[in-house]
């Protein structure tokens, strides 16, 4: 089957900057990669690489088969670009036109505009449209020519709950339906709720691959946390501002089967696997 | 490619459209300038050619100022980006901006040649028009890729202000204002090096029936040759500093 995107050894460099350097990167269809790294890790330029928006330095990738930034390549993908600015002169329904011309499809507005709460916003130029309204204009334009590949970077920044719950959705959704989906978010949550697999990327080099349950199965670490009534012993982390003390284990068992061999008094206890931004900080660790 | 075309051309006529404070005073304004200053200096026979002179200057000012201008702002906003990735040839967007920059220069030499019926009394014939307008056609071309050279070299707020730079001496320069031989002599000498001075031959040899002069097409196809290394090279540094 051919891959979404299929990039071996991109380099980029920006005179004496090095934004990406080795990096491989597939991507199935029907399947979501959620590309993460702190501000300045290389992964808009990624992106930028895997659009076509910029030529790699070395390195090939490659969309459905065919060259990043080729005609065939770009007919297969929507992009939602990390900033996102329209003629303010236009409105939506305009927009959706013209992207959906441009793919050679037929505008489907009104699937659009239930998918992102666009029926106010429609037929109003963009003139002084908030960030949020704007940002869900872009995130409609990504979907218009009814891609194989749906390209959105920080998807959500800007939007309120239900807004970002609504795209969550519908990204599910659509990868569901064999879509294939790269998203960057600092939203830890969203890549929780979208993604099957996880890029990290750090100072332009691929640092972490694989899927989440991967990494929570290397990291079979639990977050415990209890409050102790009377005396802690020794083992036990001082307890927050709350009263809570928290603790990590690979073994919750043993921690609970020796709190009460120690005889400690302790209530609302609470285990939960570690969250994936507490996972990535541990896998960060041992890289 | 014709979807993606009407596509390209309703955007750009809308965009452009949409901004009156933009296209009314490209339109009007050489038609205005003509009615206070143009109609009045040259009455009689030399009327016609400053109705040329106006309608020259009428297509070099949206060469200027719609491309200019315009071609500056696109460059630093991230739609130009978001248009890159969509299928579909980038030319096209170019194509579509030029037959709507064709509109606006029609109407704007239209208001010049309603203004020297209505206003100076000079009413050309109609081959004299049509040839006007094949002059005013071809001196677009040169009038579009100067704009384009201006915008692709300067910040989008640097474009306005060196569009005045330029445009309003270059305009005086040429003898769009008045009749070269009303120049004084160190003008004079600068002007038959100017573009707008051959764009400006050009026209009047087109109301006069005559053939268009060699020394000035060879002049404006100079300046047209500059424009276009200046596109290139600005161009292939934003594209450095953009792309890497």
């Amino acid at each position: 089957m051919l891959q979404a995107i299929e990039a071996r050894g991109l380099a980029k460099r920006f005179g004496a900057v090095t934004a990406v350097e080795g990096v491989d990167l597939t991507l199935a269809p029907g399947e979501a990669l959620g590309l993460l790294g702190p501000n300045g890790a290389g992964k808009s330029t990624l992106l930028s690489l895997v659009t076509g928006l910029r030529p790699a330095d070395r390195g090939e990738i490659r969309i459905f088969g065919h060259p990043a930034g080729s005609e065939a390549a770009r007919k297969s993908m929507g992009l939602t670009p990390q900033s996102a600015a329209f003629p303010p002169q236009i409105t939506p329904r305009e927009l959706i036109a013209y992207a959906s011309a441009r793919h050679g499809k037929r505008p489907d507005t009104d699937r659009l505009l239930t998918a992102f709460g666009l029926q106010r916003l429609i037929d109003r130029r963009m003139a002084g449209f908030s960030g949020g309204e704007v940002r869900r204009v872009a995130l409609a334009l990504a979907f218009c020519g009814a891609p194989r590949l749906a390209v959105v970077d920080e998807p959500t920044t800007g939007l309120d709950a239900a807004t970002q719950e609504a795209f969550q959705s519908l990204a599910r959704d659509y990868v569901a339906s064999g879509g294939a989906m790269l998203l960057t978010s600092h939203h830890w949550d969203e890549i929780e709720a979208i993604c099957d697999r996880l890029t990290m990327i750090d100072r332009g080099q691929r640092v972490l691959d694989g899927t989440l349950a991967e990494m929570r199965a290397t990291m079979r670490i639990n977050r415990i946390s209890l409050v102790v009534d009377g005396a802690a012993p020794d083992w036990l982390p001082a307890p927050d501002t709350d009263g809570r003390r928290h603790l990590e284990s690979a073994d919750s068992d043993a921690v609970v089967t020796r709190l009460v061999r120690e005889g400690v008094g302790f209530r609302d206890l609470l285990i939960h696997p570690l969250a994936l931004k507490d996972i990535l900080a541990h896998l960060r660790h041992e890289v | 490619m014709l979807s993606h075309l009407r596509a390209e051309l309703v955007l750009a006529a809308r965009i452009l459209m949409r901004q009156p404070g933009f296209w009314v005073p490209t339109i009007l304004f050489p038609a205005m300038l003509y009615s206070f200053f143009g109609a009045s200096m040259a009455e009689g026979p030399a009327g016609i050619y400053a109705l040329a002179s106006f309608a020259v200057y009428a297509v070099v000012g949206v060469g200027f100022y719609q491309f200019g201008v315009s071609v500056a702002q696109d460059r630093e906003t991230p739609f130009v980006l978001w248009q890159r990735s969509l299928p579909g040839a980038q030319w096209v967007g170019w194509a579509a901006r030029i037959v709507v920059a064709m509109v606006v220069v029609l109407a704007a030499v239209g208001m010049v040649l309603l203004a020297g019926r209505w206003i100076g009394g000079v009413i050309p014939g109609r081959g004299e028009t049509m040839r006007l307008l094949v002059a005013c056609a071809l001196v677009s071309v040169p009038s579009v890729l100067m704009g384009i050279a201006l915008g692709s070299a300067v910040s989008a707020r640097a474009a306005v202000p060196l569009s005045n730079l330029l445009f309003l001496p270059l305009a005086y320069l040429g003898g769009l204002w008045m009749p070269p031989a009303l120049l004084p002599d160190s003008v004079a000498a600068i002007s038959v090096w100017t573009p707008t001075r051959a764009m400006g031959e050009i026209a009047w040899a087109a109301i006069d029936g005559r053939a268009m002069p060699g020394r000035y097409l060879a002049l404006l196809a100079g300046w047209t040759l500059l424009a276009i290394a200046l596109t290139a090279l600005a161009q292939a540094r934003h594209r450095r500093a953009m792309f890497g």
